[in-house]
């Protein structure tokens, strides 16, 4: 028989410098962050554009549908910093309210494309077998449709408006983003730690909700980022071809406009801040997402 | 892989069926009468009621729908436009090769563009050329490309006095006048596709590039020229190609818009003109004409990848 060699008693006495300094998990992602140069000016534009957004009545002392005809296809000035347009409208205005109705649309249609992604996804990937079948084929048959071609048919049919827009781009990209969801449940799902909560009793929604949403979420939060800058490119080809959001509201899709090419000629600037304002959000929500999926993919950790 | 094969076909007819009937529901099910918008709009009929019997709107949905599919398998027929009263199967066909050389134009374009930066990028990883492929990249991304389409076409006629020709030359005409036209929006639908192409195309050769055979290839002293390559870009290009394939949808999607700047009679503008004349039998065929063709072409390109790599299994 062994004999168990007496334990000293053990040192209480621990030495805090050589601990690991613990931090929050937010304060960690924080430091990460800053580590990444394009990610912090992906944000800095993003937060930029929001307060221009916000603040687009008191930033100019236009209103976005004022026209005056006295003033058309004005260049740049110190009244009109941007120029004006075919109605007179100043630009600028048009283009920081372009702002408003960009993120308006944008984060409406992602928080709908999020919340449907998740339901379906983890339904698809926790009920399995026919339910499973039946939702992915459904998926599948949607995806094979050329995105624009079937959103601008959609868009024809119901009529151009915001909340038709919004409706419309959040559920196709929702049915999207439920594959990508699906996925991640589904490896979730295999987890042993779902069978012994399952063991000791747990039902399906407690499973679901409890165990495996949190675990998806990170997975939710890089999809949504990235998939805003897709959002807010749909919703401006969509207005560019004059089926997203109606006229007088600005879009910046809207003021580069198909029909409007006519005036471009005698004011450039009118395709110009349009098109440079769009990139500009699109570059900023693309390295704002690309940084965060660094940081919140556990699949990335320590890279 | 004979199962592989035919489950992976098996899968196709559902899908394909619920194609359709997304297409055919879309058309019916959507609030705002379509024909009521039709008569009004385009007057294409005398009366409302004179149009829904005309559409076999009078029956029942599922009578319409099996009539509508079967004329497609039987006899090939995809209905009338309402605008030119033709065939739309005989406008498509004529139409298709312009998106087809304006399609294949651009993928040449961005995947030349592309897979240089990428090699570039890999190659000297970390230098000032890696960092301006990066950035390029990054900007080929953000610039939505109707709007650069825009500026091409307004900017240089302002400042340079050019502009691009609006009068198509079919390629059977005069190939060269041909080509002329198409490169121009073939070029600018490319450079903005590039993005995606080059950092795939970097990731993957800076993957292959630390692999034991590239080694190999290192120690019997080959140049550097022939490593990258031929030992290297072949492998690097896998991932490059199926991220094409995936692609198909975005380029046909994006040749609606450049055709309808560039005002190319392809089967994008057909779509385009379609929508804006409320001509929705044709928008309804081209939509599950593409929707079968991305269909066909995903079986392809997964079957192909069976064939060459014996590892995949369903």
């Amino acid at each position: 028989m062994a004999t168990v060699a007496p334990l000293s008693a053990p040192s209480l006495a621990v030495d805090a410098a050589t601990l690991p300094r613990t931090r929050p998990w937010y304060t960690d992602v924080w430091i990460r962050m800053l580590r990444k140069p394009l990610g912090v000016l992906g944000g800095v534009i993003v937060v930029t554009m929001l307060l221009g957004a916000i603040f687009a009545g008191v930033l100019t002392p236009y209103g976005f549908s004022q026209t005056s005809l006295r003033e058309r296809f004005i260049a740049a000035s110190a009244e009109h910093w941007l120029g004006t347009d075919q109605l007179g409208r100043d630009l600028l205005t048009r283009v920081l309210y372009g702002a408003r109705i960009s993120l308006y649309v944008g984060f409406g249609a992602i928080a709908l494309a999020s919340l449907l992604a998740t339901a379906v996804g983890i339904l698809s990937a926790y009920w399995g077998g026919r339910v499973d079948l039946f939702l992915q084929r459904m998926v599948d048959a949607w995806m094979a449709f050329p995105p624009l071609l079937i959103l601008m048919s959609i868009m024809s049919l119901l009529g151009p408006s915001v909340l038709n827009i919004t409706l419309v781009l959040g559920i196709a990209a929702g049915i999207r983003e439920s594959r990508i969801v699906r996925s991640v449940a589904l490896s979730i799902k295999e987890n042993t730690y779902i069978e012994g909560t399952r063991a000791l009793g747990s039902g399906h929604a407690r499973i679901t909700l409890v165990h495996i949403l949190p675990n998806v979420m990170p997975t939710i939060i890089v999809t949504a980022t990235t998939g805003l800058s897709t959002v807010i490119l749909t919703e401006a080809s969509l207005s560019f071809l004059g089926l997203g959001v109606p006229p007088p509201y600005p879009t910046w899709g809207g003021m580069l406009s198909l029909s409007g090419l006519d005036h471009m000629y005698r004011a450039p600037w009118l395709a110009i801040w349009p098109a440079v304002a769009l990139s500009l959000a699109v570059f900023g929500f693309n390295m704002l997402g690309d940084a965060l999926r660094d940081l919140l993919d556990p699949r990335l950790k320590g890279r | 892989m004979k199962r592989y094969i035919l489950r992976r076909l098996g899968l196709v007819v559902p899908t394909l069926v619920l194609v359709s009937v997304i297409v055919f529901g879309m058309m019916r099910l959507m609030p705002g009468d379509v024909v009521t918008r039709m008569v009004e709009g385009q007057a294409y009929a005398p009366t409302i009621e004179a149009l829904r019997k005309e559409l076999g709107l009078d029956r029942p949905a599922y009578q319409q729908y099996l009539e509508w599919i079967g004329g497609i398998v039987l006899r090939g027929d995809f209905g009338t436009s309402y605008w030119t009263r033709q065939p739309i199967l005989d406008e498509f066909v004529q139409r298709f090769p312009v998106t087809l050389e304006l399609a294949a134009l651009t993928i040449l374009v961005s995947v030349v563009l592309g897979v240089l930066v990428g090699v570039v990028s890999a190659v000297r990883q970390d230098s000032l050329s890696d960092y301006l492929g990066r950035v390029f990249a990054i900007l080929a991304l953000s610039v939505p490309y109707f709007g650069l389409a825009v500026l091409v076409v307004v900017l240089p006629s302002i400042y340079f006095k050019w502009t691009p020709v609006w009068t198509y030359v079919p390629f059977s005409v005069d190939p060269l006048e041909n080509l002329k036209i198409l490169l121009v929006p073939a070029t600018v639908f490319g450079v903005t596709r590039a993005g995606p192409i080059m950092r795939i195309t970097r990731s993957a050769l800076l993957d292959v590039l630390r692999q034991d055979y590239i080694r190999t290839a290192w120690s019997k002293g080959l140049p550097e020229r022939v490593i990258v390559l031929r030992h290297a870009l072949k492998n690097a290009l896998i991932p490059v190609v199926s991220l094409i394939g995936l692609q198909i949808p975005l380029y046909i999607g994006g040749s609606v818009i450049i055709e309808a700047i560039f005002r190319l009679p392809g089967v994008g503008l057909f779509f385009f003109e379609a929508l804006t004349r409320l001509d929705y039998p044709v928008v309804q065929s081209v939509n599950l004409i593409f929707a079968a063709m991305v269909v066909g072409l995903n079986l392809a390109i997964d079957l192909t990848y069976a064939f060459l790599d014996p590892r995949i299994r369903y």
